[in-house]
């Protein structure tokens, strides 16, 4: 089966992006493109193996969607939580909640590499 | 009645000297006048009694005397008070040689009164005056002798000339008493006079200085207050009424706590005054919220002459409008960095995919050309970091956020940055960390790497052949980084300036490496920032060295405590 990745990404580019490069090392791929949409599917949807988060959203912010529906749930601790932003500061202030921190830009290689060493949580 | 005597024997001249002999004259012709008026009052009682013609002889003896009193008083009132003492001291011989008969004036009782005249001339003429009178005395006295054929009393005459000499002593001891205490009283009057003046001249003056002080406060735009050293207002000016919109009776004489206390003030900002007034600490310019304005507020301490702190002085000035172009701009630099770096990171993305055949085969052509995009976008990206960087540090915003940091993470992450740029021009890339380099200190990781990065970014520029080197080193409290190249050096009258925002050495250099020379403008404002200092060396052909140091501060918490991984 398949392992389940969300990109929770505002930009359409950089979801295909990275989308391509998830499907590419054998990820299904689901996309939300606001934070409303991303509460939604995190609350309602099947939990994903990896979930790629922007920190700069319409409607809710990554922060907020990370820290009140992510760390409030349980199933989410299976999860790989990765997140990405432009901003330095956030990314050092967030660290410690997340798996990954990663800084845009974000190669293409880069998160192919990474998510492609990505083992079942339950495993390690 | 004892204004009137006061005023009987006031006598004013320009020499207190005379003044003081006239008194003196005074005062006798009034003892005088008191012994005629007794004579008078004597002819009362003696008249029944008494051989009618004597007493007639003391009536008008009496009466003699009033008149000649009189017009000493009057020649001693208004005209020459030494003339006047002279006619004095006449008409005394002239009663003394009516008072008795020739033989007891010559011989007897009446002798010794001729020496009344000899020390009454010594007070009230001048001291030496008393040897004329006692020639006139013995005179006298020789005269009437002869006249009587009697041998003249020389020792009683010497005697005239020895109290002559006395009275000239004590006459002329008391006048240089008495100058010497005029003069020191002048001395005095002088002295005080001088500081009379000298004190009214400054109390004009602090006058004049107060006027300015107030005119120049009330013509600047700028809110000032002046507190005492319990924080009371003592001065305000019309702009601070304005700037808070209250009136200045809520400001001057009241705490300075109440106007904190103000519900427009916001609590933060109460907070940053309210510490001011408990420690007495005084920030330069931190800004407060006043309603819907900002204001920058600097404070200053008055200090007297005696370097005594005395009050403070705060000035407030109106930065809402200042506040709000920094609001912008940072929203600005916000939106610049997020709406730039989206679209490049999704170029490269793209181009990355195309280069990586994730839509079927490309040639090697078209990996290529993929590549080109890819470095481009890199070194645009590179550019917009370093202008962003460039304005928050403009807008004094970029802030060093201190926490432990490993140096060996540091030189690992530049060698996955480095490395390859480095070997791509055949350069060897190395690094090592001194023994005693401890494992972990204080910094602002993001920022040490960042530094690190751009010294050996321009050190592999400018260097086409050889090394690059980089040493973190320890060096009493405080430890550095050294970047040592072996590329074309800089000329030496370059060096000062290759710090300057948007410079490189020639515009050649610009033309051939690329970027804006922000890059070591960038590490010399953060190494600025970090309480460091950066020197750089360099031989013409030879290479440069780069040297950075650093207060050494190592953490405290266990090196566990940090974030991991």
């Amino acid at each position: 089966m398949n392992k389940l990745a969300l990109i929770i990404e505002d930009d359409e580019d950089l979801a295909n992006i990275f989308a391509e490069a998830l499907r590419g090392i054998g990820f299904e791929v689901e996309n939300a493109l606001d934070g409303r949409i991303a509460r939604d599917r995190l609350i309602d949807g099947e939990t994903p193996f990896l979930i790629l988060l922007d920190m700069h959203l319409p409607h809710i912010s990554g922060k907020e969607l990370l820290l009140k529906v992510m760390k409030k749930d349980a199933r989410f601790a299976k999860s790989w939580i990765i997140i990405t932003t432009a901003d330095a500061r956030l990314a050092e202030e967030l660290r410690d909640q997340v798996d990954f921190a990663m800084i845009k830009p974000i190669l293409f290689g880069q998160l192919r590499d990474l998510a492609a060493r990505l083992r079942p949580k339950d495993e390690i | 009645m004892k204004k009137f005597i006061e005023r009987f024997f006031s006598f004013s001249t320009s020499d207190p000297e005379d003044t003081r002999k006239r008194r003196l004259l005074g005062i006798l012709l009034a003892g005088t006048a008191g012994i005629a008026l007794l004579g008078a009052l004597s002819f009362v009682y003696f008249a029944a009694t008494v051989n009618p013609a004597e007493v007639y002889l003391l009536l008008w003896g009496s009466a003699l005397t009033f008149a000649v009193v009189a017009i000493v008083y009057a020649m001693n009132y208004f005209g020459s008070g030494r003339a006047a003492a002279v006619l004095f001291l006449i008409f005394l011989y002239v009663i003394f040689l009516l008072s008795d008969t020739p033989d007891q004036i010559v011989g007897g009782r009446t002798l010794f009164a001729f020496t009344i005249p000899i020390f009454m001339a010594s007070i009230l003429l001048t001291p030496a005056s008393s040897f004329v009178f006692a020639g006139i005395s013995g005179a006298v006295i020789f005269y009437l002798a002869i006249s009587l054929g009697v041998t003249p009393n020389i020792p009683g005459i010497a005697g005239f000339f020895l109290i002559a000499f006395v009275s000239w002593l004590s006459a002329r001891s008391l006048e240089q008493a008495l100058n010497e205490l005029r003069s020191i009283n002048l001395n005095l009057d002088r002295v005080v006079a001088e500081r009379t003046e000298a004190l009214a001249e400054s109390l004009a003056r602090e006058k004049i200085e107060a006027g300015r002080n107030q005119a120049i406060l009330n013509s600047i735009a700028d809110g000032v207050i002046v507190f005492d050293k319990k924080w009371n207002a003592t001065m305000a000016n019309p702009a601070i009424k304005s700037m808070l919109d209250i009136p200045l009776q809520l400001i001057i004489n009241k705490n300075f706590r109440e106007l904190v206390e103000h519900p427009r003030l916001a609590p933060n900002s109460r907070v940053l005054l309210g510490s001011m007034i408990e420690h007495g600490t005084q920030p330069i310019g931190f800004r407060v919220e006043w309603g819907e304005k900002t204001l920058s507020v600097s404070a200053a301490q008055i200090y007297n002459q005696r370097r005594e702190d005395t009050g403070t002085v705060i000035v407030f000035r109106d930065f809402t409008r200042e506040a709000e172009v920094e609001r912008l701009k940072s929203t600005f630099v916000g939106i610049v960095s997020h709406e730039l770096r989206t679209p490049l990171n999704a170029i490269l993305g793209y181009a990355e995919m195309f280069k990586e055949a994730v839509y079927g085969p490309v040639n090697e052509k078209q990996v290529n050309m993929a590549d080109r995009i890819m470095k481009n976008t890199q070194r645009l990206l590179a550019l917009i970091n370093d202008l962003l960087d460039q304005a928050q540090m403009e807008a004094g915003r970029l802030t060093i956020n201190n926490q432990t940091t490993r140096p060996a993470e540091l030189l690992e992450t530049m060698h996955s940055l480095m490395d390859k740029p480095a070997a791509d021009k055949d350069l060897k890339l190395t690094s090592e960390i001194e023994d005693d380099f401890p494992d972990t200190l204080v910094g602002d990781p993001a920022r040490l790497q960042q530094i690190l990065v751009n010294l050996v970014g321009n050190a592999v520029k400018f260097t086409h052949r050889g090394f690059v080197h980089v040493k973190l080193f320890r060096q009493d409290e405080r430890w550095g980084i050294e970047v040592t190249d072996s590329g074309q050096g800089i000329p030496e009258f370059e060096i000062p300036h290759i710090f300057d925002t948007f410079r490189q050495v020639d515009d050649a250099a610009t033309r051939e490496h690329g970027g804006f020379g922000l890059g070591l403008s960038i590490v010399k404002q953060l190494v600025g920032l970090m309480n460091g200092e950066i020197n750089v060396t360099s031989i013409l052909g030879e290479g440069s060295v780069f040297l950075i140091r650093f207060p050494l501060i190592i953490p405290q918490e266990s090196p566990k405590a940090w974030r991991g991984s």
